[in-house]
């Protein structure tokens, strides 16, 4: 059970960090998770480090790439940016997800007289 | 797509894997400054603001684990990292590293030398082209001569004019060939060139023999069907180790004159390096004929006899065809030439006509003379080295259990920090496949060094040539049996300490004392120490029969005397003589031998006994019709000069030897052994008796004028009744019946060895006996001088390297065993220090502890001894149907084995014993 619900979290992780990317265009990690935990809430409040082997394998499947540039503060940081392939698997996931949603949706608003 | 791009991915980045780390290093470093940074801004003070960015970032070292599952091959990954572990932890024990590694590099090493000879003499395939579509005649190799129109059990001989019928009207072969099935000796001189002649083992073989085999000139040209007819000009082809090892690989050979046995031969061509003939044999011919110059080369007849069988078959099937319809067509063959040859026939071989029948077996591997007579005993000795190999690794199992237990505390603490089971037992299988590649890796070295020695002993090289084809280098079979036993090795005696990994309680650990880890593991260890024991007495009792059984051999009463006798060889063919000029070249040389003030008697014979060499021949009886080939009525023969009888001390029981007046004018006279008398003549005396060997008019031929004492003349006749044998005067000549001039056998007046007897006490130099024969003819080739003994010692050199290597393999068997019980008394001992100081100090004497440890022991090797012996049985039935004189259940050779390993195993248990005895009590207690 435990290692399903992980697989579930990595999944939406990815599609998170890859709309993330969608939105926000190429970003560090720390700007990822931030703004993951931003809008998801509870999601990344804690253990953010869970993150960086999910960008790992986004990039070894070849949705993100990465490279070295230098952020405000001087540093060296690692910026990432959604592929063609990336936004590619993000439309279709999303879609999925959408369709997803909204069957569960109907069915937690179904009422008892729709299942007569 | 995705899934292959990936993993290529992570392959490449197995390849930066520290590049990756720095990386993710970089980005957390980058995450928490930047997180701090956020944390500062709202109000936190520096050091707090960083705490809470770690607290939240999570545990960095399940992150950079995940981070390395992902990135690379996981597997091996994991695999190079648990290999570095277990080197770096063999690094840290030096003695235990080089003394397993060295136990295995000879355990690993003997098993893959005697495998290298296996593999080259039994299993590999000739130096040919496609091997798998070439079949021979004949299940059973049978040397070298069969006369007459019938064999028994297969008909796997032919002669030339079977051969003819069989290759023009077989369908199924696209090629059949047909090669000596002896290997005569040539005489062979370069025309021109200022070198002595030497002699040289050569084969005749059809035409198409090379085109058959699909072998090339290395230079030159083949043996072509052209040269193999009558009248053609006589071509000969030599082989690339003569020409090489004698002729420095010198070009103008090739288009040379060659006199071989005196007959000028152009040669064609060389034969390719690693083409040796179609069988695997210690003397691969160095001289290809024709068949049709056999007449030429040999002064004989055999080739236009159409009952004298001296030609073995190999053919190359066509595309398509079926070796058991090639079988039944030849079958068919066989009959209808048989039946052409019905007015030949004796009444015995018409007799035996519908029993008449042949087999084909498949001939990639050739006609392997070496294969014959070595496969049981190399089966022997992979037995042995197998056994040797068990023992190695039990030997090593103890080690690493005792390794095991030490490292139990660790394996648990680790345990107890989460490690997995499995991890755990990779660790531990990771060391042993370590050092079982290591082990392997140092016994290639071993048995490469190993198969070298066995050669060199087995087939010593003639005069410094390269002598058998065999190559010692590891080849890729062999390399990967090496690697394949080294594994099954490793995994044998990893597997106990790595199932002992995963039984750990964490618990233990945290209990600290390490007090119930002390028994634990004893019981395999035990075990290990019985198997040990037990393999060990089949070895050594294994070696002690064998030693028995060699010694039997080499002390039988041979029926004549093999001490202080002197066999020279000659080819006196090579100086050119023949006919009736050699008798008086014989008298000149027994002459010139028997001036010398120390020699007592000498003689000449065709061949002296157990040289390797004999002749055999269908008799006919007089008075007796049913007798000759077709009736099973023959015998061995040999010819000689006056007094050879007393030269080589074999006794005459009644009647005289072949003496000066025996000539060519006088009586036709003959002298028989005992077995020949009995067999032949059971109810009468056989003196003054006549037989003959050349058909039913030749029977008033010899008349028999002595009886010998049965005197053994051939390795054959080893472990059976003595062959009925005669012996005939070189002086007389047979004559074929009915051709008073035609000798029947001329090739038996080529004397071969000269028996010298020395006086006694007198001490005979080879250069006395080479200067001697000189002043006979200084032209005369001497091939070798040794004594009767070594040549007697040489019928039995592959029982005595049998012996010794099993001698060989039951001492390590020994050393390692009394290593293990050492070992396991030691550690019995320790474990036992407290109750033993417990013992003492209610009571207990030193006697009574000695014992006690003692009882230990006992026990142990005692059961090993008793699985031991019945192992031992066992295998003893199946060494004597190897072995001829071998009792396997020879007393003294079981009680020796039994007796040495109890021995040495308890000695190598007093050292433990006595250490038992000085235990205080007072420290023993305080110990705990």
């Amino acid at each position: 059970m435990e290692q399903k619900k992980s697989d579930v979290q990595q999944g939406t992780l990815a599609l998170m960090a890859l709309k993330t990317l969608d939105v926000l265009g190429p970003l560090h990690g720390y700007g990822i998770a931030r703004r993951i935990e931003q809008i998801s809430g509870e999601l990344l409040s804690v253990n953010q480090g869970t993150l960086y082997p999910v960008l790992l394998k986004l990039e070894q499947e070849g949705a993100i790439a990465s490279e070295w540039g230098a952020s405000e503060n001087n540093r060296k940081a690692r910026f990432y940016r959604l592929t063609r392939a990336g936004r590619k698997r993000l439309d279709a996931e999303t879609r999925g997800w959408e369709q997803t949603a909204a069957i569960m949706a109907r069915f937690f608003t179904a009422k008892a007289e729709d299942y007569q | 797509m995705r899934p292959l791009r990936r993993w290529l991915h992570r392959a490449f980045s197995l390849a930066r894997r520290g590049e990756r780390e720095e990386r993710l290093r970089t980005e957390i470093e980058d995450h928490i400054a930047r997180q701090t940074a956020e944390n500062v801004r709202a109000g936190l003070d520096a050091a707090e603001a960083r705490r809470q960015a770690i607290l939240k970032f999570g545990p960095v070292e399940s992150v950079r684990e995940e981070y390395r599952d992902r990135g690379g091959l996981p597997l091996i990954e994991t695999l190079a990292r648990d290999v570095r572990y277990a080197a770096r932890r063999l690094r840290k024990s030096p003695v235990f590293t080089t003394t397993a590694v060295l136990t295995l590099a000879l355990g690993i090493g003997a098993t893959t030398a005697i495998f290298t000879l296996a593999w080259a003499v039994l299993l590999k395939s000739l130096a040919v082209a496609r091997p798998e579509e070439l079949l021979r005649l004949g299940k059973e190799a049978r040397c070298c001569f069969w006369g007459g129109y019938s064999q028994d059990k297969e008909y796997s001989l032919v002669s030339y004019e079977l051969y003819q019928r069989f290759r023009d009207n077989t369908k199924g072969f696209s090629q059949l060939a047909a090669f000596s099935a002896s290997q005569p000796l040539f005489g062979a001189r370069r025309v021109g060139a200022q070198e002595p002649a030497g002699s040289y083992p050569g084969e005749f073989v059809s035409g198409n023999y090379f085109a058959t085999f699909g072998v090339r000139a290395y230079a030159g040209r083949v043996l072509a069907p052209e040269d193999d007819r009558p009248g053609a000009p006589p071509a000969a082809m030599m082989s690339y180790r003569l020409w090489r090892d004698r002729y420095g690989a010198d070009p103008s050979v090739v288009g040379a004159t060659f006199n071989l046995n005196q007959k000028p031969f152009t040669l064609v061509g060389i034969t390719p390096p690693g083409f040796f003939g179609e069988t695997l044999r210690s003397n691969a011919p160095d001289f290809f004929l024709p068949l049709n110059t056999e007449p030429l080369a040999e002064a004989d007849t055999d080739l236009y006899t159409p009952n004298n069988n001296w030609l073995e078959l190999i053919g190359r099937m066509r595309r398509g065809a079926a070796p058991p319809s090639i079988e039944a067509e030849m079958r068919i063959e066989l009959k209808q030439w048989l039946l052409s040859h019905w007015g030949d026939m004796g009444s015995i071989d018409r007799a035996k006509f519908p029993r008449q029948t042949l087999y084909l077996e498949p001939g990639g591997a050739g006609i392997s003379a070496m294969r014959e007579e070595y496969e049981q005993w190399l089966e022997i000795l992979l037995g042995a080295s197998g056994f040797t190999l068990l023992v190695v690794a039990a030997n090593l199992a103890g080690l690493m259990l005792v390794r095991g237990l030490e490292q139990r505390r660790q394996v648990s603490l680790s345990m107890a920090l989460g490690a997995r089971a499995s991890r755990m037992v990779r660790q531990a299988m990771a060391e042993s496949l370590l050092l079982s590649a290591l082990g392997g890796a140092a016994g290639l070295l071993v048995a490469y060094a190993g198969a070298s020695l066995i050669m060199r002993f087995v087939f010593p090289a003639p005069d410094g040539r390269s002598a058998v084809p065999i190559d010692a280098a590891p080849s890729l079979p062999v390399l990967g049996f090496a690697l394949g036993i080294s594994l099954i090795t490793g995994f044998c005696f990893g597997i106990a300490p790595a199932w002992m990994a995963t039984r750990v309680d964490p618990i233990e650990a945290l209990r600290g004392s390490g007090r119930s880890t002390a028994l634990a593991g004893s019981r395999s260890r035990k075990a290990l120490v019985v198997l040990q024991a037990a393999l060990s007495v089949v070895l050594l009792s294994a070696s002690g029969l064998l030693l028995a059984a060699l010694h039997n051999l080499e002390n039988e009463d041979f029926g004549f005397e093999p001490q202080g006798r002197i066999v020279a060889h000659i080819d006196p063919k090579l100086a050119g003589y023949s006919g009736d000029r050699l008798t008086l070249f014989y008298r000149s040389v027994q002459d010139s031998l028997a001036k010398m003030p120390e020699v007592d008697k000498v003689a000449l014979c065709t061949y002296s006994p157990l040289g390797g060499n004999f002749w055999g021949a269908g008799i006919w009886i007089d008075g007796r019709p049913g007798s000759g080939t077709g009736g099973g009525v023959s015998a061995a023969w040999d010819r000689a000069t006056p007094g050879y009888l007393s030269a080589i001390g074999n006794p005459i029981l009644r009647g005289r030897g072949i003496a000066e007046r025996d000539t060519q004018g006088s009586r036709h006279v003959a002298v028989v052994n005992e077995a020949f008398a009995r067999k032949y003549f059971p109810n009468e005396d056989p003196i003054g008796k006549y037989f003959g060997q050349h058909g039913v008019e030749s029977a008033r031929e010899y008349e028999i004028v002595g009886i010998t004492k049965n005197a053994r003349y051939f390795h054959q006749e080893l472990g059976e009744q003595s062959f009925p044998f005669f012996l005939l005067p070189e002086a007389q000549h047979d004559f074929v019946p009915g051709k008073a001039s035609m000798d029947a056998n001329p090739g038996s007046h080529i004397l071969h060895d000269i028996v010298i007897a020395p006086r006694r006490g007198a001490t005979l130099s080879i250069g006395r006996i080479r200067q001697a024969i000189a002043a006979a003819d200084p032209d005369l080739p001497v091939i070798s001088i040794r004594t009767l003994r070594a040549q007697v010692g040489d019928q039995f050199l592959q029982q005595r390297l049998i012996a010794r290597l099993t001698s060989f393999f039951g001492l390590l068997a020994l050393v390692l065993s009394c290593i293990s019980v050492y070992g396991a008394m030691a550690w019995n001992v320790g474990a036992r220090t407290a109750e033993i100081g417990v013992r003492m100090a209610l009571g207990a004497d030193g006697r009574s502890v000695l014992a006690l440890v003692l009882r230990g022991v006992f026990t142990l090797v005692g059961a090993g001894l008793a699985i031991g012996l019945a192992l031992t049985f066992l295998s003893g039935r199946f060494l004597k149907t190897q072995l001829y004189g071998l009792n396997p259940n020879d007393p003294v050779a079981l009680l020796m084995a039994v007796g040495t390993l109890g021995l040495f195993a308890i000695a190598a248990s007093l050292i433990p014993a006595v250490r038992a005895t000085r235990i205080s009590p007072q420290q023993a207690l305080r110990a705990e």
